[in-house]
């Protein structure tokens, strides 16, 4: 339990050197600035690994049994998802306005770290349930990436079209870069939440005997208005500008489906 | 270094600021003038090394002091020489310049690197020209140690000046400003569709500034198409002026430079065109006075309207922006300037006299050793006798050169005894044994 504490700080710590960084990559762009934030990324998102490893090793499971697990995880997946963008659009100055919610997320974990470990339900365990959880997961992480990416969508949007011509504006990758990264962060949520909600249905019908829950009504919804975002575009011909502000539409029935729905509607999709 | 009268470096130029254009087309020098100009300067002993910089808004002459000029005033010498070669009045050209010698030349070469002397503040032109002075200088032979360690450090500086600050972060001329505003809507501009209004003299500034940044899908439309085609010929393609409702939707930047005194392009044309694009954004360029593109056309989503006086405001802008970078450009040039003169100074004597003392040293150990192998037979207090004699004939020897370099006075020349003795003597300065 201490050594996932440790591991966890220090990966707060490197999260946090890279967003120092990142930040001030984007003040001065000098290319080695970027170099060293993303080796310290990269390290915590490692070293984040081996906290949630030996956090599951203790619970033989997942880390989804309690809150602080469970965002701990959702901060590892946010890190990656990052890091997958990044990749994939060879852009790096969305960095400093994403990492802040891994750093967010792992240290709320880690604030509020139970002093013994949850221990597992036997009704929740097996392989089904553990993928149906991370992927879970991993579309919310991808989600709030979007949702990010939206905002920072916007604000380009805004600067363009009143003339506000500052450092942010000169830093911030072109619209069509952020349309782009917007997009394929919606695409990863969608199928990692399409697929989380499929071995979902069919655990539960194992399990419960039926595939109903409140929650997966909300969840088909929220995939339905972020597969809305993906095609707008091309078949409605929205705007970007639109199909952002329907992604932050998405991102708030997210919130509705992690709080309300969670505490307060469903009966199984709880923290016990 | 620190009496400027006697510093070898030399400079003489002459630029926009205080040269009228008339002289210094007449003061340019080609690549073959340079050639023959540094081969007269070195033939008749003005300067030992040289390198001139000449672009259209200066011409200088950088160079180390030859063994003619260390009598009188080297500068004056070195500006009768250039106004004789261009057969010029010397009054004239005297009075249009400016005069450097020693830390004043190389603060000069290191701010006209940087563009801080250049017309467009920290434009990044003069880095090239004055890189491509110095290599042309270099492979005719004409530079050596002197003159390439100081054109390397001024190109260094420059690259540190654009690196470390915001110089030259931001654009200063419209097409600049334009160009950088498309960019934050289509990061690539290679592929993007261009649309140019008019084939007059701004739209072919724009057309060429696109085919220079491997913009392939160029489409113009004309009044008169002839005039289009004209301006297509080398890429591109030219439409008549009845197509332009039809061509808008197509294009992702639309550039418009008309002299029409009414807006050709309407709210509604944009609307429509704008709904027929599939949420992608539409960017317009409007350089005509008056306006060319309804104003109203910015209040649409997804379509981007900046005028001709919103770019210049913006090029104002960063112009000012620039200004403010001045003062941390100029505390890293002084940083490269002081490293320059520290090497300097240290150039010849005291480096080339360790050295000297270190090679004789070494020889002479090696000779001791080897010598008392074959005078095994002497007593140790023998022995000690001969070290002693031989480590003051090494002294003895070296008290002369030691001297000759310490004590001549002219920079160039304790240069040039510093050189001869590396030669002789084959020294090696780096050695830290």
């Amino acid at each position: 339990m201490v050594t996932s504490v440790l591991l966890g700080t220090t990966a707060l710590l490197l999260y946090l050197g890279a967003e120092g960084f990142s930040i001030a990559h984007l003040r001065t762009e000098k290319p080695s600035l970027g170099i060293v934030a993303k080796i310290l990324l990269t390290l915590g998102f490692v070293v984040h690994f081996g906290a949630l490893e030996i956090g599951g090793r203790i619970t033989h499971t997942v880390p989804y049994r309690d809150l602080s697990a469970s965002m701990s995880l959702f901060a590892w997946m946010v890190a990656g998802s990052y890091g997958i963008l990044r990749l994939r659009h060879r852009e790096a100055s969305a960095g400093p306005f994403l990492i802040p919610v891994a750093i967010l997320f792992l240290a709320a974990s880690l604030a509020t770290h139970p002093a013994q470990a949850t221990a597992p339900d036997p009704r929740l365990t097996g392989v089904l349930f553990a993928f149906h959880v991370t992927l879970a997961i991993l579309g919310y992480a991808a989600f709030t990436l979007s949702f990010v990416l939206a905002q920072l969508y916007l604000i380009q949007i805004h600067q363009i079209h009143k003339r506000k011509l500052g450092l942010l504006f000169s830093r911030l990758p072109a619209l069509d870069v952020l349309s782009r990264m917007h997009h394929t962060s919606i695409g990863i949520g969608v199928v990692a939440m399409s697929v989380a909600s499929t071995l979902g249905l069919i655990w539960a019908k194992q399990n419960w005997g039926t595939y109903w829950d409140p929650k997966v009504a909300v969840t088909f919804l929220l995939i339905g208005v972020y597969v809305f975002c993906l095609l707008a575009g091309r078949l409605l011909r929205w705007s970007g500008k639109r199909v952002a502000l329907l992604s932050f539409a998405g991102y708030f029935l997210l919130l509705f489906s992690y709080t309300i729905v969670n505490l307060f509607i469903t009966q199984e999709h709880v923290f016990r | 270094m620190s009496n400027p009268n006697e510093s070898p470096l030399l400079l003489v130029g002459w630029d926009f600021r205080q040269t009228p254009v008339e002289l210094r087309e007449r003061l340019a020098f080609s690549p073959e003038k340079i050639e023959a100009a540094v081969a007269r300067l070195r033939q008749e002993g003005l300067l030992a090394e040289a390198v001139i910089v000449s672009t259209c808004n200066r011409s200088e002459v950088y160079g180390v002091r030859g063994p003619a000029a260390v009598e009188g005033d080297p500068l004056l010498a070195l500006t009768r020489f250039v106004s004789e070669f261009h057969g010029l009045p010397h009054p004239e050209v005297e009075g249009a310049g400016y005069r450097h010698m020693g830390a004043d030349a190389v603060r000069h070469l290191f701010r006209v690197s940087a563009g801080l002397e250049s017309l467009a503040l920290g434009e990044d032109q003069i880095l090239g020209q004055v890189r491509e002075a110095f290599r042309f200088a270099s492979s005719a032979g004409l530079t050596r140690t002197v003159l390439n360690r100081l054109f390397q450090k001024a190109i260094e500086a420059g690259k540190r000046v654009r690196s470390e600050t915001g110089l030259n972060s931001r654009p200063i001329s419209i097409p600049g400003v334009a160009i950088e505003l498309a960019q934050k809507i289509y990061e690539d501009l290679a592929p993007r569709r261009f649309l140019i209004l008019g084939a007059g003299e701004t739209s072919s500034i724009f057309f060429d500034l696109l085919v220079a940044r491997g913009a392939r899908n160029i489409e113009v439309v004309n009044r008169t198409l002839e005039k289009a085609e004209l301006l297509c010929q080398r890429a591109g393609k030219a439409y008549p002026w009845e197509e332009l409702p039809s061509r808008i939707h197509a294009a992702d930047v639309v550039v418009s430079a008309t002299s029409a005194t009414e807006p050709v392009i309407t709210r509604e044309d944009v609307r429509k065109a704008v709904s027929r694009r599939r949420g992608q954004p539409l960017f317009f360029l409007d350089l005509g006075i008056p306006r060319n593109v309804d104003p109203r056309v910015a209040d649409l989503d997804n379509a981007f309207l900046y005028a001709v006086d919103d770019l210049q405001e913006i090029a104002e802008r960063n112009r000012q922006e620039r200004q403010r970078e001045v003062i941390p450009a100029m505390e890293i040039l002084e940083e490269e300037l002081q490293d320059f003169l520290a090497w300097f100074g240290s150039l010849a004597v005291v480096p080339t006299i360790t050295a000297l003392r270190r090679k004789f040293e070494t020889i002479r150990e090696a000779e001791f050793d080897r010598s008392l192998e074959k005078l095994s037979h002497l007593a140790p207090a023998d022995r000690e006798k001969i070290r002693l004699m031989a480590q003051s004939m090494v002294r003895s020897l070296l008290r002369r050169p030691t001297e000759a370099l310490k004590e001549e006075a002219d920079p160039t020349r304790r240069l040039e005894r510093a050189e001869a003795a590396q030669y002789l003597f084959d020294l090696d300065l780096d050695s830290k044994e």
